[in-house]
Formats: structure tokens, sequence, C-alpha cells
């Protein structure tokens, strides 16, 4: 029996607290409608006499015009996609091309000066070489690494995103972006979360926070994966510019192979809205569905607080979560090469064993294996690659000892020792697709993990793109092999 | 070597079959035990549902109810009675008070599980129905409880019936049905019968809800033809029987007529709203109304985004963009009718 609880805490006898609950019933059965609802009415009621009598807005009329005239201009039919395409072009060109200087300087100081101090002072100090391999060539090296290119460009784009959103341009995008993103079944706000996935997935996942309805927000979570991060447009231009720019003329390579990794980029917005159609078809039916897209008024960004919050907030937010699972996995990665059992290391042995399948796939071993163990990062993939090439192919002359992981300074060189490690152009265009359709990297794991609090979800945007990838891998190869 | 296995096989395949509660004995036991008491659910719920409705029960009307032969519904009877459950004195069936409370739980499980579904989570109206007809025989009285206390202790569930407190009385159906309104009456819409269940279906797809407020415009003996929330609705008699209205008094046809829906507003008009459409439920109701669209509101329409949705409207000083599927929630009418 459901009495109210004051019913009893007042001490009146059973009886009474029954009859109270009894009449309250009553007098609520009495009442038209529902009771909340004329909660709320009676509250904007009031809320808004009390404003109409206390605010007054001076210079209103103003700003209500300027805002006006933007919208205008922003949502136009003629002008809304344009001014998006070219303000996302502009800021893409900003982040890559002023990445590159701080990034070198970092790879300079980090693995250029840091790394050989760093192994000298061991030595001096006397430690046994397998520690100074664990620690200095395998754990330190993979964060040095993870770090150099991994924040330069997130401190540059994430600050231009937060610019944009205080001005209060990006819910705009969302409104313009939205009859798209509903035909698919998701909200208009994830335009925003995968823009921001563009710059990292980890941050993406962490954006969808902005979605207030629990299915499409879902959606967004799952299908950040989709959107080409940063750690991985090295790798696609440089597997583009050695397999594809290749196989054309020398003054269209340029050309062909940034069409190539366009359209990678292309095919992961796709496989976003084809995901999203069908999750929300089918596991998400049932979750709850709201959409609600307020416009807030445009005003000038504060510069400075930007700069500081999303470097805080963001930046090393992502770079922290990215560090703490770089160091494991840098261990990992010496000890899967230098711990050996019946003469092979594991890294050879585990390279034999996946080499059946990565060929079924149009990749190889090596790939897997570095897929698997640079898991906290794609921006090591490549450096994971090389090493484990160079040492499946036990080739001499280039890179360093085993396990320590190494990049080449000519696209020629890498294409000299891919190739003698089997590599062809298939390879490279799976390779391509591959790094589009994979596991999000660790830290985006844990991310998702802890944004849904559930396993389940964790594991589902795990497997998804994964289970994906090695489908249209062997669609590929199986294609390729019958055509060629 | 052959015995030893003949035999291990043997063991394991009686395990299989007798093993206390996990047999498949058991489970096939425990099954048939549940769809009887099922069956005894369902038939203590139509004799509720009877009473309540001052209708006379029989094994027939049970049958018919449950889907069984006449014999059959009388075995049924007949279980019941030996349970103690129902009785034939003064040669009337019957509820006792054990078995009306048995009744009393399901159809108060089944309503507050349709209650929960329309405001917790995205599954689709069509299915409501099926899924509690199932939920009601799973929940303890205990859990209805808890769930009557999340859901803030409802008074109807989404078809407009009224969810009975524990122990209380079953109320009767609301209103009447609509088919006996008179034409040019203007009447709102209580309750709407979700059995048979193609037929309710029909209703759903026309977008009738309880709730909603309208009046006849015409009939035939073939067809019903409706003004309800701004726009006509066709339907055959046979299917208006499933739908019970109240007669409103206070509202004019006239009103009724002025009602627009936001989605209809061009852009630059302006409106003040009268309410949301009861057809908008659950968390997707609770924020348009956190958003102002409340009634009093004046809102107007100010553009609509490069693919022709979502649009934005400005409403109490903030622009908010609605998609056009929500935008039809949301009542109105044209400006110069609602003081601002």
């Amino acid at each position: 029996m459901s009495v109210p609880p004051e019913a009893g805490a007042a001490g009146a006898p059973a009886g009474s607290g029954e009859e109270i609950f009894q009449v309250s019933r009553r007098l609520r059965t009495g009442i038209e409608g529902d009771v909340h609802e004329h909660l709320v009415e009676a509250l904007y009621a009031d809320a808004g006499r009390i404003a109409a009598r206390a605010v007054s807005r001076p210079g209103r009329e103003r700003r209500a015009t300027f805002d006006a005239t933007l919208d205008r201009i922003v949502t136009s039919r003629l002008w809304g996609f344009p001014v998006m395409l070219g303000l996302f072009a502009l800021m893409f060109w900003l982040t890559i091309s002023g990445a590159n200087v701080p990034s070198a300087l970092l790879a300079d100081l980090l693995v250029g000066k840091g790394y050989p101090w760093l192994q000298e002072l061991a030595l001096a100090a006397g430690l046994p070489a397998w520690l100074r391999g664990l620690t200095i060539d395998g754990m330190y090296l993979a964060t040095a690494w993870v770090v150099s290119v991994m924040l330069p460009p997130m401190a540059i784009f994430f600050p231009l995103f937060t610019l944009l959103e205080d001005f209060g341009y990006l819910p705009r995008v969302a409104f313009n972006l939205d009859r798209l993103f509903q035909r698919a079944g998701a909200h208009g706000r994830q335009a925003m979360s995968t823009m921001m996935g563009f710059g990292c997935n980890a941050a993406g996942v962490v954006a969808t926070r902005i979605i207030d309805s629990p299915r499409e927000r879902l959606i967004a979570i799952l299908t950040n994966n989709f959107a080409l991060c940063n750690g991985r447009w090295p790798t696609q231009i440089l597997v583009a510019t050695i397999f594809i720019g290749g196989l054309v003329p020398a003054h269209l390579a340029g050309l062909v192979s940034a069409a190539a990794v366009t359209g990678v980029a292309m095919l992961g917005v796709g496989f976003t809205f084809a995901t999203a159609w069908l999750l929300s078809r089918t596991i998400l039916k049932g979750e709850v569905s709201t959409f609600s897209l307020e416009l807030p008024p445009y005003r000038p960004p504060r510069f400075w607080r930007t700069l500081y919050t999303s470097l805080i907030d963001r930046t090393l937010f992502v770079l922290w979560r990215a560090v703490l699972f770089a160091l494991p996995s840098g261990a990992v990665i010496w000890l899967s090469t230098n711990v050996e059992i019946g003469g092979r290391s594991l890294a050879e042995q585990a390279i034999t064993g996946l080499d059946p399948l990565g060929l079924a796939l149009g990749l190889n071993g090596v790939i897997l294996l570095a897929y698997v163990i640079a898991i906290p990062a794609n921006e090591i993939i490549i450096p994971t690659v090389l090493m484990l090439t160079v040492l499946s192919a036990k080739m001499t002359g280039v890179g360093g000892e085993a396990g320590v992981i190494f990049e080449l300074d000519s696209p020629e060189e890498i294409k000299r020792v891919l190739t003698a490690g089997g590599w062809t152009v298939l390879t490279g265009v799976n390779l391509m697709l591959f790094s589009l359709l994979h596991n999000p990297c660790s830290t985006t794991i844990y991310t998702i993990y802890k944004e849904t609090r559930s396993a389940r979800w964790a594991a589902l945007a795990t497997l998804l793109p994964l289970f994906i990838g090695f489908a249209v891998t062997a669609l590929v190869a199986f294609l390729w092999r019958a055509l060629s | 070597m052959e015995y030893l296995a003949l035999l291990a096989g043997a063991a394991a395949g009686s395990a299989l079959l007798g093993w206390p509660r996990h047999g498949l004995l058991a489970r096939w036991r425990a099954a048939r035990d549940a769809s009887e008491r099922v069956r005894r659910e369902d038939a203590l719920k139509h004799l509720l549902k009877c009473d309540a409705n001052r209708a006379p029960a029989t094994a027939l009307s049970l049958g018919g109810a449950l889907g069984l032969r006449e014999a059959e519904a009388a075995a049924l009877l007949r279980d019941l009675e030996a349970r103690g459950l129902v009785s034939f004195a003064e040669g009337r069936l019957a509820l006792q008070p054990d078995g009306r409370e048995i009744a009393l739980h399901v159809v108060r499980a089944h309503r507050l599980w349709e209650r929960h579904l329309a405001e917790e989570t995205g599954i689709s109206e069509a299915r409501w129905h099926r899924l509690a007809e199932r939920q009601e025989h799973r929940l303890t009285p205990a859990e209805a409880d808890a769930l009557a206390a999340r859901l803030g202790h409802p008074l109807s569930d989404p078809h407009g019936d009224a969810i009975p407190s524990p122990g209380g009385e079953l109320s009767a159906d609301d209103g009447q049905p609509l088919n006996a309104i008179g034409t040019g009456q203007p009447f709102m819409l209580v309750h709407i019968e979700d059995e048979p269940e193609d037929v309710y279906a029909d209703i759903l797809r026309l977008g009738l809800r309880p709730g909603m407020r309208g009046y006849v415009m015409g009939r035939s003996s073939a067809v019903l033809r409706l003004w309800i929330e701004g726009r006509e609705v066709e339907l055959r008699p046979s299917m208006a029987q499933q739908l019970s209205a109240r007669e409103l008094d206070a509202v004019s046809r006239a009103d009724l007529r002025g009602e627009r829906t936001l989605a209809e507003l061009f852009p630059g008009a302006r409106g003040g709203v009268i309410g949301l459409s009861a057809s908008c439920r659950g968390a997707e109701r609770r924020r348009l109304l956190d958003l102002g669209f409340v009634p009093g509101s004046v809102v107007e329409a100010r553009f609509a985004s490069p693919a022709g949705d979502p649009t934005a409207y400005e409403v109490r000083g903030a622009l908010v963009a609605l998609r056009r599927d929500q935008a039809r929630y949301v009542r109105i009418a044209p400006e110069g009718e609602v003081a601002a």
C-alpha cells in the first residue's frame, strides 16, 4: 500500500494517513489535464510577468537586426553550405599546415635529443640492458612519439573549433545539416561531434554530450569512429602518396593521392550515415528520442578564455589519456619483439600466425599485429609497421634495434622497405580502408566506456567498425584478385 | 569401454531431461504452469472488466475474450472456483475478494507498463499493448508499486483508461461511443479501445489519441467525418465504435476551426500557443514544455534551414529550431485571436 511517507511521519494513525491519501487522489482526479503541465504553465506565466516588469533591454533592436542578417546569410540556400565548407576547409588547412613546424620541433626535442640523452643517462646509471630497452626504447619512445604527433594539431584544432562554438556559429551548422542527419535517424548536432571527431575521436565522443536525446547521442558515439581522426590522416596521406600516387604520371600524383585521401574521408562520412540509419532502426529502436536545437544569439568569442579552456578541457584531457595508454603499449611493443620463445620473438610468431588472415584481407600479418599492439594511438601505426616489417623480413641497414619504432625521412625509403616486406598496391588500398574502418584507439574506447557507463556499448563501438573493416577489406581483396 | 560410454550418455541424457529446476522436464512443467497462470489471470481480468462496466460475465463471454471454446472456458471457470477466486452464488458469476485482488493487480500492472513504455522509452505505440499483455503477468505487486512511484503515481494509461490504485476500484469506461455524439457537437476523445489489435493500429495510423478535441462534421452509414485538431479525418463507423468521447460544452466549433499547428506557420507569421497535441508524449512533450511552448506563449516562425526542415521559431525571446514533425504537435491560434 503506497501511503505518502509524511502521513506516517506525522505520527497520525494509519487510518487517517490512508484517508489523506484517498482525499488527495480524489482531488487530483478532479484536475483536468496533467498536474505537472499546469505547474510549468504557471512558472512561465509568473516568470513572464516578473521579466516584463523588471528587465529592460537597451540596444536589443540593433542586436536582433544584426543576428537576423547574419542568420539569413549563414542559413540561406545559396550561401549556407559554401560558407560552412569554406570555414571548415580553412580550419583543416590551418591545423595541418600549422602543426607541421611545432610537430617537427617536438619530435626533434623528445625523440631526436631526449631519447639519446636518456639512453646515455641510463647507461651511466648502469641499468641492465633489458630494463633500458623496456623503459626507454619501449615506454618512453612510444609516449614521446604520441605526444609530438598528437599535441600540435590538437592544440590548434580545438581552440579554433571552440572559437566557432563560442561565437554561436556551430549550432547553425547543426541547423543546416539536420535534415541529412534526420533521414539517418540522427541529430543535427551530430554534425558537431563528427567534426570534432576529425580532430580526435575521443574528443568527438565527449562532444556528443551536447546531444540531449539518449538515442541520438548513442548513435553519435557509436559512429564517431567513422570520422577520420587526426592520427589517421598522416597514414592515409603517406600510403596514398606511395601506392596510389605511384600509379599515375608524376605531375598527377599529388592530385590523385589527395583525391584518394578525401575519398576515404568521404567514405567514412557515408558509413556514419549508413550505420546511424541501421542502428536507429534496429538495436537502438527502443531508446528515448527527442529533438531540440537552440540557436543562441551571436556574441564576440572570449579569445583567451576559449584558448585556456579548450587547451585544458580538450587538448590536455585527451593527451593525458593517450599518454596513460601509450606507456604500457610501448612496453608491450618492446617486449613482443624482444622476448623470444624457441629462438623467435613473440612478434615474429604472431606475424606468422596472423599472416593467413591478413593476406586473405589483402593486408598482412605485420599490419594486423601493428593494429593490435599500437592500439593506444593511430599515430604510431606507421612507425610500428616499419619496425615490424624490418624485423620480420630480417632487413639490415634500416631502423634501430628490435622494438625501437622509427620513421624514415622520405616516402621513397618507406616504399623501399614496404615493398621488400611484400606490399602491393592492394595492400596499400586496403590499409587505407582498414585505417578508416577498424576499432577505435584505446583512448577512445575508454572514453566511450566512461561516457556511456556501459561495457556493452563500448564493446559494440569497438567491434562494429572492426567487423565492417574485415568485411570491406575482404570484399575488396576478393574483387581485386578476381579481376586481375 | 562401450558400456561405459553408453552409461555416461544415458546419465547425461537423463540429467538433461530430469535435473530439478533446470532440466527439460522441469522447464516444460514451469512453462506449462506459467501459461496456465497467465490464462487464469486473463480470465479474472475479463471478469473484473465486465463487473466494472456492469455487463454480465458468462462462460461464453469469457471464451470470446480469451479465444477459448465454451467447454474450455467452463473448465477454466471450474478451476477458478476450486481455487476460491470466483463464485456462482445467487446464480451469478462473480469475483471473490482474492480473485478481485489478482485481477486488479494485473490491470494495474498492464496500464502502468503502458504508461512506462509511453513516457520512458522510444518503442512505437503499436507495440505497447502487446508488450504490456506480457509484462502484466510478470510484475509483482511490489514492482508495480515501485513503477507507479517512479512514474509519479499516474492516474491514466496512454489510452485514457484510469490506472486503479492497489485495492481500489476499477472505474467504468469513461465517455460514450463516438458514434453516439451528435453532429456538430464539440467533444474530446477520452478512450481508445486497444482490442482488436488491427483496428487499433488503423486508429493510430489516423493519428487519433485520447485528449484530442474536435467535432463531427458529418456522417453517413458508411463513413464518419471528423474535424479533429485542425484537420479532417474520415473513419468507418465500426472503427469509431472503439473510440469513446466526452461532450465539451465550453468550446465552440469556431474555436476548433480556428486552430492551426505551428508547422503551418510561414516565416514571419506569429501565433499564440493553445497547447500541445495529445499525441506528443513523454520526453518529447516535456522538452517542448521546457522550451516554453506553453499556453499563452507567442511564437514567431523566423526562417527555415536550407533543406526546408527544421525551422527556427522565436519563443519567449529565444530562438529554437523544431523539426516539422514536432511543430505539428504545437497547436496555435494565428495572431490576433490570442492576446499577446
